[in-house]
Formats: structure tokens, sequence, C-alpha cells
């Protein structure tokens, strides 16, 4: 387990930031999810060793989080949400200048900086002056310094903001890479619920300060086992019927989605075999899953 | 059998030491962006002419047989005793100097972070608000020290080689000390000057302004108050006079003005305090994560 | 139907660079996506369309008005641009109702208008206090209620759900299909492409200042030749699923995922592989759990036809 965490509580004066918060946070990407003001900025800094909390203690990568701030703030890599750079440098002095500050060697810190700058695609570009990069690029450049020292954690915080569809696409396919191949653990933090849902094994959900779910990603979205959702072509009267002959609900949504709740036992071939009694394609067949979204409202309790 | 490495990213197999001055790349660093700096490089340069014109006077004084028909009428000036560093080393030329280098070097340290939010990157690593403040302190340090205790002390040898004996030091043998004492006074008042400026603002031409500003201003300002109260008190609003003051005093000559010193080195410290708290306050490492 | 927004042959440029390049459209009314690399020329597009910037060539009108020098075709549009850009110093009250005044409405009916717009974002207990206090969210949130207080049938929104968490998006998309069953012409531009799709179906995407696709996601996707379409069957036997298309020359490709459980058929003819899936999966018994298109959305469109 790399983070675990008993009852952290923390005020700023009479504002209560969190409150009992207890979890344990291992094996694979983490999601942190909440509405903004939930608390999860305070838990990030007490988690990355700025913040001590009032009460409560836990462990980050079997570093204490009173004590040992300092050294989990080297093992530790974070990607900031807000701009940030260094003007008058190039990429590649600037990553090896926060290797360094690491505690990483000055001939490794360079040897690294070249390295994890063409990792993340700034290889090209790595010795033009930060002045000049794109939005893109410095989002990139963000996710570099936060490698450069290989940390073992990496918390990133709303990483694909200000991209570009296809910018938001290969950062999300760099995270998903070093989260699945780097044995690296990953923790998001991220108002875009799609991309939590595509890299997350669990999830984290704070509001008002208190834990609200934790859990991983298919428990949290019970699978609703008596509902397909169905997409299909053909002679949608007819199909509905042998359906409901079958003792199936039916229903569709406005955007011609089907959805059927089969009885109790039913065999779900029984809604091929309605197809192709019918003469109906059946092109996209889902079972139904709590969404991410409907998780967090149901949670956040709000709407 | 070799191994085929695979594109992408790998793990680093080093070890993350503490170093013993964690700090030492900020100001390695700050050096070199401000070398980095158009005209710096000129600036510096020309910096160091005083020291030049000292060194030629050293040795005129020295071959003053040779030289006797140009300083028939400048005998006085040629007398190299701790007046003649004191001179060179409390004047204003000396501070002009040093702010239009410290413009350079020293305005961005901080507002530059603050502008571009660069805290936020410092303190997710191992360092702590002394270790950032140190580091940008060093900055500046090295550039006063650079252009007063160094060629200073190197003058002294000079004088001594010139002389070719150590006369000169057995007349006057606290006077490295004094110009030690003087480095230090400069170096902590810039150190603090410069920091606490630059933390004040986002913008660093707002902050070289600033640089420049205060300190004229305030003599300035004591000038206006001399003339309504008449009294010599208000020298204490000139931070270039209380520079002076304090530098006669470490080098034992006459005081400039009718004013205990003790209170013009209350006044340099108080500028310190007010860096600190107002670098307390700037600096910090809790907002990395808003 | 008739168009709302209508540009015809719309070029605009900077200085060197180019913002549009001969772009052609027409939007309908409700709601439509507009979307685009950086630079691609959305806001340019955007601010022609309001009124804010002059065409170089070309005309760009609402209803049949040229937008350029027309200010009382702003009681007509809202517009909630993007950049964080505000007076610090008022309340959110005030910002609304402020910039209200420039529609000529009464006095009162100006306090009526903002109260309700900042109670549609949810700000009504947060309006009486400085917009500098304000977090990103509820910038965002006061943004769109300037662009709405005046009730626009026409609303542009660039990068609307930008700052909100997810029940703040929620609630905007909600909002903004409620505009669209009221008849009005909504035009969205945002680099989420998901956020997109949660709201409309029907997509303009710009690319180095032209026009690359128009029209409904499914629509353009067909018209992409150059790929053909995936569909991907998670089963407990892929490969004897597999065996049963493997001599059908409709099937291009066919990939096996690492699952175990996974197969992904490529082809170019949809009707006649799903009519033979169906039929199969009865045919061999084989447990299927799911059957999806992985590249029929707007993501994929996207990087089908912008991506390197």
């Amino acid at each position: 387990m790399s983070i675990e965490v008993k009852d952290l509580s923390f005020r700023y004066g009479k504002i209560v930031a969190l409150e009992g918060v207890t979890m344990r946070l291992g094996e694979g990407a983490v999601g942190l999810l909440g509405p903004n003001g939930a608390g999860k900025s305070t838990l990030l800094r007490i988690l990355l060793g700025f913040l001590a909390p009032e009460r409560g203690e836990g462990k980050v990568l079997d570093y204490d989080i009173r004590r040992d701030q300092a050294l989990i703030r080297r093992a530790v890599g974070y990607m900031p949400e807000s701009d940030c750079f260094v003007a008058g440098m190039d990429a590649v002095t600037f990553t090896a200048y926060f290797g360094e500050l690491s505690g990483m060697p000055r001939q490794e810190a360079m040897k690294r900086a070249h390295e994890v700058l063409f990792y993340v695609g700034l290889g090209e570009a790595r010795y033009r002056l930060l002045d000049t990069y794109s939005a893109g690029m410095k989002q990139r450049l963000k996710l570099a310094q936060a490698l450069v020292h290989d940390p073992k954690i990496l918390f990133l915080d709303e990483p694909t903001s200000n991209l570009d569809p296809t910018g938001r696409a290969e950062v999300l396919e760099l995270i998903r890479d070093i989260a699945t191949n780097k044995s690296i653990q990953v923790i998001l933090s991220s108002h875009i619920l799609e991309d939590i849902e595509s890299i997350c094994a669990s999830v984290v959900i704070l509001n008002k300060g208190r834990l609200a779910a934790e859990g991983r990603m298919d428990d949290l979205r019970a699978i609703r086992y008596s509902l397909y959702e169905l997409r299909i072509k053909g002679d949608e009267a007819a199909f509905r019927r042998e359906l409901e002959a079958r003792g199936c609900r039916v229903d569709e949504t406005e955007d011609r989605l089907i959805k059927v709740y089969m009885p109790e036992g039913a065999d779900r071939m029984d809604l091929f075999r309605a197809a192709v009694r019918t003469g109906v394609q059946m092109r996209s067949f889902v079972k139904s899953r709590t969404s991410l979204e409907d998780l967090f409202a149901g949670v956040v309790g709000v709407d | 059998m070799a191994v085929v490495r695979e594109k992408g990213y790998a793990h680093w197999d080093g070890s993350l030491a503490g170093r013993r001055f964690p700090w030492l790349p900020i100001t390695r660093t700050g050096i070199r962006l401000a070398f980095r700096k158009k005209g710096f490089k000129l600036a510096l340069a020309s910096a160091f002419l005083p020291a030049f014109v000292a060194l030629g006077g050293l040795y005129v004084s020295e071959r003053l047989e040779d030289f006797k028909g140009l300083v028939q009428s400048n005998r006085a000036l040629l007398k190299i005793d701790p007046a003649y560093f004191q001179l060179f080393l409390t004047g204003y030329p000396l501070y002009f100097i040093l702010i239009v280098v410290l413009s350079f070097a020293g305005a961005g340290l901080v507002a530059e972070d603050l502008k571009h939010n660069a805290l936020q990157l410092y303190f997710a690593r191992p360092l702590s608000k002394r270790d950032y403040v140190l580091g940008k302190v060093s900055v500046v340090a090295f550039f006063v020290i650079l252009l007063t205790g160094l060629p200073w002390i190197l003058l002294v040898a000079f004088k001594l080689i010139f002389a070719g004996n150590l006369a000169f030091l057995a007349a006057y043998p606290w006077l490295p000390l004094s110009i030690l004492g003087q480095t230090a006074l400069l170096t902590l008042f810039f150190g603090s000057y410069v920091l606490l400026l630059s933390a004040s603002s986002r913008n660093t031409r707002y902050v070289i302004v600033l640089i420049f500003g205060v300190f004229y201003f305030s003599s300035v300002l004591s000038a206006i108050l001399r003339g309504i109260f008449r009294s010599p008190a208000m020298i204490l609003f000139s931070l270039p006079e209380n520079l002076r003051q304090a530098g006669a005093a470490l080098f034992g000559g006459k005081l400039p003005h009718a004013v205990p010193v003790v209170w013009s080195f209350l006044v340099l410290a108080g500028i310190c305090a007010l860096a600190v708290a107002v670098l307390a306050r700037k600096v910090r490492s809790v907002e990395v994560i808003k | 139907m008739t168009a709302v927004i209508s540009a015809v042959k719309l070029s605009k440029w900077y200085g060197n660079v180019l913002g549009l390049n001969d772009v052609s459209l027409e939007i309908e009314a409700g709601i439509t996506g507009l979307l685009g690399p950086n630079g691609a020329g959305k806001s340019t597009f955007m601010k022609l369309a309001t009124g804010q910037l002059k065409p170089n060539i070309g005309t760009v009108a609402i209803h049949g008005r040229r937008t350029w020098n027309a200010p009382d075709l702003f009681r007509t549009v809202g517009f909630c641009p993007e950049p964080d850009a505000f007076y610090e110093d008022v309340t959110g009250f005030e910002f609304v109702a402020g910039l209200l005044r420039f529609y000529g409405f009464p006095k009162k009916e100006i306090g009526e208008r903002a109260d309700r717009a900042l109670d549609i974002v949810d700000l009504s207990k947060d309006k009486d206090r400085l917009v500098r206090g304000y977090s990103r969210g509820m910038r965002q949130r006061v943004k769109f209620a300037q662009a709405i207080a005046h009730d626009p049938e026409v609303i542009i929104l660039d990068e609307p759900l930008s700052g909100l968490d997810p029940l703040g998006k929620r609630k905007l998309i909600k909002l903004i299909k409620g505009f669209k069953e009221e008849g009005r012409t909504v035009l969205v531009s945002s680099h989420v492409l998901p956020e997109i799709e949660a709201l409309t179906s029907r997509v303009v995407l710009l690319h180095q200042g032209k026009v690359l696709a128009e029209g409904d996601v499914p629509y353009i996707r067909e018209l992409i030749e150059a790929h053909p379409h995936m569909i991907s069957v998670r089963s407990s036997d892929p490969r004897r699923l597999a065996a049963r298309f493997v001599g059908d020359p409709a099937v291009l490709k066919m990939t096996f995922g690492a699952d175990g459980r996974t197969l992904v058929v490529e082809t170019r003819n949809r009707d006649h592989l799903f009519g033979g899936l169906t039929a199969a999966v009865v045919e061999s018994g084989i447990e299927v759990e799911e059957i999806s298109s992985p590249d029929d959305n707007l993501q994929a469109v996207f990087e089908y036809l912008v991506g390197k």
C-alpha cells in the first residue's frame, strides 16, 4: 500500500477542510474527485508533505506524513494544474534544474532530463526557450519535471486542461502508459470524468471534507445484472414485441438507445435469438453500469 | 546476450541524496540567468572600473617620484590609508554600481517566480522556505562580494606587493577586517533590500524601478526633512546616508553626520527584518496546491 | 431548415496570420459543436459571428443580418468568451446587471433579469460578493449568466464548462439542452470532446482555418473512407467467433485483445457484418458480453481527420 492514512483532519481557522478521512491506496491509478471546496487540495497538500494534519496520522511510501515530509517530497512527483515555468531557460535546463533540486547529481539530472523530455514528446523542442512554448508544450513540460527524478508516486492535477483534443489524447496515453506499465503509483485529480474513467482503477470521492466514496471503479459502478443497453437496426417494433413477450421490460431513450430489463434468471442469449427471429441487427450490446457521473451525483448527494 | 531497450520511460537507478546545501542549484541558476541578460556583462565589467582606478592610484602613490610633475597639487589625494579605502567603499558611486548590477541580477529573483507560479515547483521538492531564500540571497551576495570584498582585499594585497613590504599592514592591521565588515554590511543590506522588493511585485521592471526609486527617493526625502526640521537626525531616512555612516564607523573614520552611528545600524537592521517578514509572507510553500 | 447563423466565403486574417480561410457554413437552430485543434479558427469564427471582428472577405450573418457593426444585434446574441476577464471590484450581481444596461432594458427589469440569470447558474447566494473572491467555477458561471441574462435567441459559448466540477458541468449541460428545447440556437466550442458529445451530435470541425467536416457525427464517420469501421466483440471464445468470419471478404482485419476475450473486426460494410454477427452468435452459442463500435465517436472522428 503506497498510501495509508487514518482519521485525517484539518481546519483553516473555522473552515473544516478535512474531517476524519481514512483510506488506503495501493495498486493501480487512483482518481481523486470531488466538488470544488471538497478538500481535495488540502488532502493533496497533506499527502505531498506540505501540511501536517491537525489530527490523524498516515504514511506515504512508508514515510510518516508528519515527520518525514521532506523525504516524501523527494520521492513524489507533482504536476500542478496552473501554468508554471521559469523564464529565460530552455526545457533541458529547466528539467535538469528541478531534477537537481530533488536531489539528483548534476550530470545525472541532465541526462535524465533529455530522456524524460523525449518521453513526453518534447524531444525536438528541448533546446528552445520556454517562453516560446505553446500551452500544450508547457503542459508536457510540467509532466517532465514531475518525472525527472523517477518518483514512486505521481500526483497529477488536471493534467489535460487547456489541451486540444489531440493533445488530450496524447497526454492521456502517456499517463495510461505510466500508470499501467511503469510501476509508478498515479493519483489523478480531475473534473473530467471521462479521463478518470479511462485511466483509473479506483476512485476516491471527497465531499465537504469527508470521504464520500472509495473503492475500485468496478465495485463502485454497480453492474446492474439485468439491465442491458442496446442499439439495433431493423424492425424495432417487432423486436420490442418479442422481448416483451418474454417478460422483459423495454424502454427507449431519446437518442435511440434501447434499455432492456430482463427478468430473473433470463438468458441474455434470448436477446440475440429475438433479434435473429425479427431480422434485426444487434449493433451495440452493453451491460448497464452506473456511469461515473451518476455515481458522483449519487454520492455527493446534490441534484 | 544484448538487452534490447524499449523506447519509452525507463526507471532511473540512481539514488536521491540529500546534499549539504540543497539550495546551491538555485544560486547557480540565478547567477547563470543574470549573465544571460542583455547588457549584463557590460554592466558588470564597468562595475570593476573604480577598482581599477583605485589600483592605478595605489601604483601612482608608490611611484610618486616618477609622477612628480603630474601630482603636485594632488598630493593629498594620494595618501593611502584606510580613508582611501573608505572613500571607494562607502560612496555614492559604489552604491550606484551595485544597484545597477543588482537590477539585472536580483530584481527578478523572486518576482519572476511569483509571476510564473514557479514556487509550486520548488516546494514540491525537499526544499524548505529557508533553503529557497538562502539560495536566492546567495545570488545577491555573490555579486556584492564580487564587486566589493574580493577586489578590495586584492587591492590590499597589491599595495603590499607594490610597496615591497608589509609596512602598510603593520600600520593598519585592522584594515582587512574593516573591508570584510563593510562587505558583510553591504551584502546583508543589499541582500535584504533587493529580495524585499523582488518579493513585493510580480513585475520585474517595476521592481527595478523600485530598487532605484526607493533608494534615491529616501535621500530626497531626508534632504527635504532636513530642510524643514533642520535636524541632522533626518539623515536616518536616507538609505545611502545610513550606509555611509555605518561604513565610516567600520573604517574608524570620521562620521559624515552628527548622529550616533548606532541609529544607522538600527535602520539597516530594520530593513533586514522587514525583508524577512515580507519573504515569510510571500514565499508560501503551502499554497503550492490551491 | 433555415440557417440561423450563416457564413459565406468568410475569411479573416491578422497581418500574416490566417484566422479563417474561405469558410462557408450554415448553422441551424439547436445545439452545434464547434471543434478543432488550437489555432484552427474557432475563436476567430465566434468573434466574427458576434460582430467583434470585421471579416476581410465574405460575410457572416445572423438571421440574414450581417454581424459587423450591428450593435443591436447583441440583443439576440449572447456570448460567453473563454478567457477570464473581469472587473474584479464589482459583485456578481453588479457585473451581470451592468452589462444588461447596454441592452436598453428598463432599470427594474435589469435587476430581475440579473437575479434570474444568477439563480439559473446557482450563484444566488454569492451574487453580492466581489468577483475578486470567486472561485474559478464561480467565475465561469457568472460569465455564463451574463451571456443569457438578456434572453438571447442565439447563444455562443467558448469552453463553457472549463473549471467546473462534474456536478456544475452536469447542471450546465442540462441547461444548454433546455435551450435547445426552447428553440434557441447554441454554438458550443470545447476541447473536451466527450462534453460536446453529451450536448449534441451535430458538429463543425475546423482545421487550419477551413471547415474539414460538418454534420452529424455518425454521418461524418460514414464518410471517412480512409478508416474502415471497427467493431469490438467481447465474448467467452473470441477465436471461435473469429473463425466464422475469417472467410468473409467484407472483413478487412481482425485483432485479438490482450485480455483474451476481445475480438476487433474492421470492415467497410457494417450492415453485412452486423447481420452476420447476430446470426453467428445465436448459431454458435458463444456467450457474448459486449458489442461496441470503438471508433464511432467524436474523438475517433477528430483523430482520423486531424490527427498526425
